[in-house]
């Protein structure tokens, strides 16, 4: 297994979905079934924190597409934060830093959210 | 400073893909050490992006259901040159190569394009019934 996923709610209802591990094409699955489950629960406010994210791929970098246009139907926002460099290039590299504008850490993706 | 006079070579045989996957990581992890390079080596990290991605396609794509061969990769330093090689049996790719980068609402279709952009050479040919890929990165 290339990725762990593990959920939490913080105190103003947003759900902290941290992953850890590879987020590539063996890991994805694993990342939409916790944003699926985010969503089911009624809470489309999630801060996706990829600080235990080692590796994305651009399968992994597809799910977190996914998880955007789904959260987004559901009249929900996605925040990204504390993505490590490799994460940083895929982004700039793919010009999605444009769609997904990322923060430094949890907390300050948190603030006002 | 670097050295560059170690030989360095990596072979494995990938039979799944996620402990193939994991098996590429680590070949750049050894190539990492033997160069001298550090962790945030942007060539480096460049090379890995790319390597990840054909692997990810081959190995998703190179062993069609049924019958399952496992694919062979190579991983090599020569001089500043990163070289890879993959020989899988999946079905002809030719038409995969030349696809562009889609838009930013997709979900799919990055990789090769990303791949070919990262990478000095991206050479693909297709030898009977196996496809040969080769990988190339000046770091």
């Amino acid at each position: 297994m290339s990725l762990e996923v593990q959920t939490r709610q913080v105190d103003n209802g947003v759900t902290v979905v941290a992953p850890t591990g590879r987020l590539d094409v063996a890991g994805a699955p694993a990342l939409k079934d916790a944003i699926s489950e985010a969503v089911k629960n009624g809470q489309p406010r999630v801060v996706l924190d990829m600080e235990g994210i080692s590796f994305v791929d651009s399968t992994g970098l597809g799910s977190v597409i996914a998880a955007l246009k789904q959260i987004r139907s559901s009249q929900g926002d996605l925040r990204l934060a504390a993505p490590n460099q490799q994460v940083r290039v895929v982004l700039e590299l793919t010009t999605l830093d444009r769609v997904f504008p990322y923060y430094s850490t949890v907390e300050e993706a948190l603030t006002g959210f | 400073m670097r050295s560059h006079t170690e030989p360095f070579e990596f072979h494995a045989t990938l039979s799944h893909l996620d402990e193939g996957l994991e098996a590429l990581h680590e070949s750049v992890r050894k190539l990492r050490e033997a160069s001298g390079r550090s962790a945030d080596d942007r060539n480096l990290m460049h090379f890995e992006i790319a390597l990840a991605e054909i692997g990810a396609n081959v190995l998703t794509h190179g062993r069609p259901a049924g019958t399952d061969p496992p694919v062979e990769y190579r991983l090599w330093l020569d001089d500043d040159t990163a070289h890879a090689s993959f020989v899988d049996g999946g079905p002809p790719v030719e038409e995969v190569l030349s696809r562009a980068m889609p838009d930013q609402e997709s979900e799919a279709g990055r990789g090769l394009p990303m791949a070919r952009w990262l990478l000095d050479d991206l050479l693909y040919k297709r030898d009977g019934e196996v496809n040969r890929w080769r990988l190339v990165k000046r770091l």
